[in-house]
């Protein structure tokens, strides 16, 4: 330790601090801007100039090592005046009233003022050219006042060096070699330069409030219904910590595998990267590491000591099994009701296998058996009366909504108009299913793409989809879209069939052109029929996918609303009745498997509250190390290209047992796809400027 | 062989067409079978502009000098001088060229127009590296004694004791340590590191190859301004010829003491002449300067121990170890020794480079070497000193000696030893503009008073020049300077307000007139000017009516010239061809 003296302050310090960080570290504020803990100093905007006893000049304290006995003054009348005239300087250079109130600069210099030197003095503003093109940041170097902390931390706590300063004197400029647009240097976007710069002349382009910051600069995580930490796994693949990376979605989701093969990845859609060229393929990235599976987190997971509470799950669903496996863990004894005879429920009975291979499903789901979740198939629940006489203390509903919807047109009850839901589950649970040569599908959903798919897979001749709206509007997966086409299902947009007719030896559908109007409630176009347009398709079958409701038995003794869903409390998922919890299809309507399993998170932690407990349902499978702020240079970083999913050729996927499309990714391709996510939550830990004080 | 004939063929001496000099030489010699007897060596420049300079050295015979010579002059020389004996009166050097050199000393620059710089064993038989064969001897300690010993003041403008910097570098602790030679000569208008480089590199090697044996050092770094082509090349001939020799290398004269030296160019930017610019230019990083502590002797090249040294003071060092501290001390005055070379230009008869004892006043140098005013009806004003970062000199400081302090004292500095001279006819707001334009465009951009405070200071001197001053604009620069010197990164910042400063200080009254008067004492500022004629000063000799381009000036024998001010598009012209400041 050093003893020091600051403004007549006797102080003990670090050895190794500056003057500077003893100054702040004991509380005393010396003005600064390009100043950054987490940079080295270069005391190039001279505000931390300081009187010290015995040295020649004024010194900077940002760079001046503490000496034992060192006498420092901060704040004389002279230093006074000469840092107002250096802010009068950089106001010269940088208005104050164009940079945001909020940024560092600006309560610099409202904490310092500026000295009146020139009376009337206006300067020409520099009128630079804004740098606007380039992907998620804006660089405006009419604001920028060369402090330096963008370029420096970009080589210094990253590796990269993507920007320096261009030029000399007033013309100084910071931008890439050869003003080369962004994406074309070896910038790895991440924004640590805008994270550290005090003016706002690099700036995000997405803009937030500071309570929505996080949520809107690491998207993917935010985006997920279950909150999977996506910017975590996405970087321990890109240092090959695979095991690693599974164990954080572990530790939010039990089935890994299940939602690499079928999550529709809202994640992506948000990815930052796609502001660059495309999303980071992160449900592949993840099904990837489900793929390598070694067991390591298993040895971390810790199931609580049995608490005596005993919990009843209706429907073995993504929701019901999650809201197991988490209650489980927590120390209660469960048992799931199934009503089909595997569990699994839409899982099970409503993706087809070329999707999820039922290995991948039977797999996922043995784990939670292991851990002493009682699974009863075969075992439609009529009341939870019984339930409860069986000595359930709290019950968790989730039924699903796995009923097809009518379209209401006349004909649709002929025995060959089938509904989409049910084809998909007689074929997953082996049924024989006869549908002649040619059908048509109607629905624009995930749903209505399985049946036409599968269909061919059953040894139709033609499989049409009718959809009443455009393909931008169809609520299906892009690459299942995709798929669909490739093996020749045949889209009839803007379409909808308003009579069934017997035909001479099938189906006569007749059906109504449409075109889109205005938009509706939900932001999509509404379709609307051209009178006079009618066709007649003659088909073998007619299977309408337009969506599902749920039957929720009488003996449930539930609320429902007026769609025939069971009201339940958002947050805790409560019902109308005590004890008795509800969640995802059948209080959401049809969703998806990663929203479903965000209800069972949810249910688990009402429940376990419920009965007691502290709702604490967080594990922690893996060994967190502090990221490692280096990023380094990637050659050619922002022409990277998404990673194409691997798929079998079309004509082997029509082979018998429904035989999976989608491959998994391999080592170098996964690798090269993690390395190309942006790592946006680097910046969240670079450390914040120390301010003047209020 | 008989004789030998010198031409000058530094870089002005080739600009002038020494290269053809020489090959006339060469061809009239063979014409004159002569080639056996008379031996063509290429020497470095004096420091003297005279085109081309050619000294025939006949044995037995005093040596003649000729100037101005071309290649077309060649012939007759070789006939009448070398075959008839009789020198060629007409292209002899004149008294002028006998002047500039007669009141110097030349030590830095004894070597240079007298050896052939390409050749070490021209430089070996002039005594070269017979310092490092003495110092191989001395302890590196002893070696350092010596410099101390002998007063010797870095050449680069500080002026700080060199000795006391070797000493630092020698202290500093470290597996490796550096010694680098600036040769990053920045200041417009100086050139005495090029003349040296090229007319005597190996005194620079000489020089760095004892400072690294002094400190301990293993490796040498010459950063030199890639303007300066010839001076790089002759640098790496003489570090192949030293290395060929075993001066340099590997266990230099078995003495088991090895010193590599290295060449690296420098883009020009004047800050990279400040050290720790310069150090970060070597390094492949953007010449910007860093703050100190620490000083390159603790942390410098690639963070190891480092001193930096200028040309000039390298090439003194074979002179200090050879002819003894003593006898350098015994040169210049009591806390300035040894001799300093100058680079007067301007208003002057002779410029060129002058090298003169410490303590030499400005007015003899001018009035000695210098020759006198260029014109003898305008009178001296004012000298500056010490390039961009110097300050202006009254002629009523002119009979200062020139030392260090005292230069500092005037509020100038010595630098590099840039000297301007002005006479009447030079505006000091002009001046100050003038310079400041140089700091502003050179300033590397990284601390906001060098960057931002200069240019704005430079835009009022525009706005004082332009005739657009006031009152407030003085105080301004008076305040601004004052924040510029005292809070910028490096010396270019910290020295930039100099010329402002100085001119504030000792013409004040001619800011007073461009502002209250809207008038221009020097009749330099064109904004300010009339362009009327001054009946009161005009000659009548008509000297304006010949210049002006325009056929604007309506004069006749007797008469006072009138300018008509429809065709006048103020040039200029005649306002500088007026001895007598007769338009206004």
């Amino acid at each position: 330790m050093a003893r020091i003296n600051i403004d007549g302050k006797d102080l003990e310090v670090r050895n190794d601090a500056t003057v500077l960080e003893a100054a702040l570290e004991n509380g005393i504020y010396i003005p600064n801007l390009c100043y950054h803990p987490d940079l080295n100093p270069t005391g190039a905007c001279r505000l931390c100039i300081v009187e010290i006893e015995g040295m020649r000049g004024l010194p900077v304290s940002c760079t001046t090592a503490v000496q034992d006995g060192m006498v420092v003054r901060t704040n004389t009348k002279m230093l006074q005046e000469l840092r107002k005239n250096i802010v009068w300087l950089l106001v010269s250079e940088c208005p104050a009233d164009r940079v945001d109130k909020n940024t560092q600069f600006r309560k610099v210099v409202d904490y310092i003022g500026v000295s009146d030197l020139l009376p009337g003095f206006t300067c020409e503003p520099k009128n630079l050219p804004v740098a606007e093109d380039d992907p998620l940041f804006i660089r405006d170097p009419n604001l920028c006042i060369l402090c330096g902390r963008c370029y420096r931390a970009c080589k210094e706590i990253r590796g990269v060096g993507a920007i320096g300063v261009v030029d000399r004197g007033m013309m100084s400029r910071v931008t890439s070699c050869y003003d080369a647009p962004m994406r074309d240097t070896d910038c790895r976007f991440c924004g640590a330069c805008v994270e550290v710069c005090p003016t706002g002349a690099l700036r995000d382009k997405v803009s937030f409030t500071q309570e929505e910051r996080e949520d809107r600069l690491i998207p993917c995580g935010a985006e997920c219904p279950a909150h999977i930490d996506v910017a975590a796994y996405v970087g321990l693949i890109a240092q090959k910590r695979y095991a690693d990376a599974l164990a954080v979605i572990r530790e939010t989701v039990p089935f890994p595998l299940t939602l690499g093969c079928v999550c529709p990845h809202p994640c992506e859609t948000v990815c930052r990267r796609g502001g660059i060229d495309e999303a980071i393929c992160i449900r592949q990235l993840k099904r990837f590491v489900a793929d390598r599976d070694d067991g390591k987190w298993r040895k971390r997971l810790k199931v609580a000591p049995a608490t005596g509470k005993k919990v009843a799950v209706v429907g073995s669903g993504p929701a019901g099994l999650t809201a197991a496996y988490f209650l489980r863990l927590k120390g209660h004894d469960v048992t799931v009701y199934e009503a089909w005879e595997k569990p699994g429920g839409m899982m099970r009975g409503g993706i087809p296998r070329y999707r999820l291979p039922e290995d991948t499903l039977d797999s996922e789901i043995k784990i939670i058996e292991d851990l002493e979740v009682v699974i009863k198939t075969n075992s439609a629940v009529e009341s939870v009366d019984v339930l409860f006489d069986e000595g359930a203390d709290a019950v968790f509903v989730a039924v699903g909504a796995c009923t097809g919807i009518k379209m209401g047109i006349p004909g649709e009850d002929d025995s060959r108009v089938l509904e989409g839901i049910s084809l998909l589950k007689a074929v997953n649970f082996g049924r024989p299913v006869d549908l002649g040569k040619i059908v048509a599908v109607v629905g624009g959903g995930n749903v209505a793409i399985d049946a036409a798919r599968a269909a061919l897979r059953l040894g139709v001749e033609k499989s049409h989809i009718l959809y009443r709206r455009s393909r931008e509007e169809m609520p299906a997966m892009p690459e299942e879209i995709e798929g669909a086409l490739e093996e020749g299902v045949d889209f009839r947009f803007l379409v909808a069939p308003v009579e069934v007719m017997k035909g001479e030896a099938g189906l006569s559908v007749k059906c109504i052109r449409m075109v889109l109007g205005e938009p509706d409630d939900g932001g999509r176009r509404r379709p609307e029929s051209v009178p006079g347009s009618e066709f007649v398709m003659a088909v073998d079958r007619l299977i309408v996918s337009i969506g599902q409701r749920s039957e929720v038995p009488e003996g449930f003794s539930v609320d429902l609303d007026r769609r025939g869903r069971i009201a339940a409390d958002e947050d805790t998922l409560a019902s109308s009745r005590e004890g008795v919890f509800a969640g995802g299809d059948v209080v959401s309507g049809p969703a998806t498997v990663i929203q479903a399993i965000e209800a069972g998170r949810k249910a688990a932690v009402a429940i376990d509250k419920y009965l007691g407990g502290d709702g604490d349902i967080t594990q922690r499978l893996y060994e967190r190390e502090g990221p490692d702020p280096r990023l380094g240079v990637m050659q050619g970083f922002g022409r990277m290209s998404r990673a194409e999913t691997p798929v079998i050729p079309v004509k082997e996927r029509f082979k018998p047992g429904f035989p999976e499309v989608e491959k998994s990714f391999d080592d170098k391709t996964a690798l090269g796809e993690a390395n190309r996510c942006l790592r946006c939550r680097l910046r969240f830990a670079i450390a914040g400027p120390p301010l003047p004080p209020d | 062989m008989a004789g030998k004939i010198l031409i000058c063929m530094g870089s002005s001496g080739i600009s002038s067409g020494a290269e053809m000099v020489a090959e006339a030489f060469r061809s009239e010699l063979k014409a004159h079978r002569l080639l056996d007897v008379f031996e063509v060596v290429r020497v470095g420049d004096r420091g003297l502009f005279r085109d081309v300079l050619v000294d025939v050295i006949a044995e037995g015979k005093e040596r003649i000098i000729y100037e101005y010579i071309k290649a077309e002059h060649v012939g007759r020389i070789v006939t009448e001088h070398l075959v008839g004996g009789e020198p060629v009166k007409d292209l002899l050097a004149g008294d002028d060229y006998h002047r500039f050199f007669e009141g110097q000393m030349r030590v830095v620059l004894g070597h240079c127009g007298e050896i052939d710089p390409e050749n070490v064993d021209a430089y070996v038989a002039a005594g070269g590296y017979d310092a490092l064969r003495k110092v191989l001897q001395m302890t590196p300690e002893a070696v350092i004694e010596e410099v101390k010993k002998s007063g010797l003041r870095g050449r680069g403008g500080a002026g700080f004791p060199t000795g006391l910097k070797w000493q630092f570098g020698r202290g500093a602790e470290g597996d490796v340590k550096y010694v680098v030679c600036n040769a990053d000569e920045g200041d417009p208008g100086a050139f005495m590191d090029r003349s040296v480089l090229e007319g005597d590199p190996h005194a620079v090697l000489e020089g760095m190859i004892i400072a690294g044996y002094a400190i301990g050092g293993q490796e040498g770094y010459v950063y030199c301004r890639a303007e300066y082509p010839l001076a790089i090349k002759r640098l790496d001939i003489a570090i192949g010829q030293a290395m060929d020799k075993g001066l340099l290398g590997d266990n230099i004269q078995g003495s088991g003491f090895s010193f590599h030296i290295h060449v690296v160019q420098g883009a020009g930017a004047f800050v990279c002449g400040e050290e720790t610019a310069l150090l970060a230019s070597i390094e492949g990083r953007r010449g910007m300067p860093r703050t100190r502590p620490p000083f390159p002797a603790q942390k410098g090249l690639f963070d190891k121990p480092t001193i930096i040294n200028n040309v000039e003071t390298l090439a003194n060092l074979r002179h200090i170890i050879l002819r003894g501290a003593d006898w350098y001390a015994a040169i210049g005055t009591e806390k300035s020794k040894g001799t300093k070379v100058f680079a007067i230009a301007g208003k002057v008869k002779n410029t060129g480079l002058v090298e003169v004892p410490m303590g030499t006043t400005i007015r003899d140098l001018i009035m000695g070497p210098g020759g006198g005013m260029a014109r003898k009806l305008l009178k001296l004003k004012a000298v500056q000193m010490g390039g961009p970062s110097g300050g202006c000199i009254p002629e009523s400081l002119a009979d200062l000696p020139i030392d260090y302090d005292s230069i500092n004292q005037t509020g100038a500095i010595m630098g590099s030893g840039g000297m301007i001279i002005m006479d009447q006819k030079t505006c000091m707001v002009d001046l100050a503009r003038y310079f400041l334009r140089f700091t502003v465009e050179e300033s590397c951009g990284k601390c906001v008073p060098c960057r931002v405070g200069l240019k704005r200071m430079l835009e009022v001197l525009e706005e004082i020049t332009a005739g657009r001053g006031n009152e407030e604009h003085l105080v301004f620069l008076e305040a601004m300077a004052d924040t510029v010197k005292k809070t910028s990164l490096c010396g270019l910042g910290n020295t930039a307000p100099n010329p402002v400063l100085t001119t504030l200080n000792y013409f004040r009254e001619e800011y007073a007139a461009h502002i209250q008067d809207r008038e221009c004492p020097a009749h330099s500022c064109t904004a300010l000017l009339q362009f009327v004629v001054d009946e009161s000063a005009c000659t009548k000799c008509g000297r304006c009516y010949q210049v002006c381009p325009a056929d604007a000036i309506i004069w006749e024998k007797k008469q006072f010239a009138r300018i008509d001010k429809e065709k006048c598009i103020q040039c200029k012209s005649c306002v500088m061809a007026c001895d007598f400041m007769a338009i206004r």
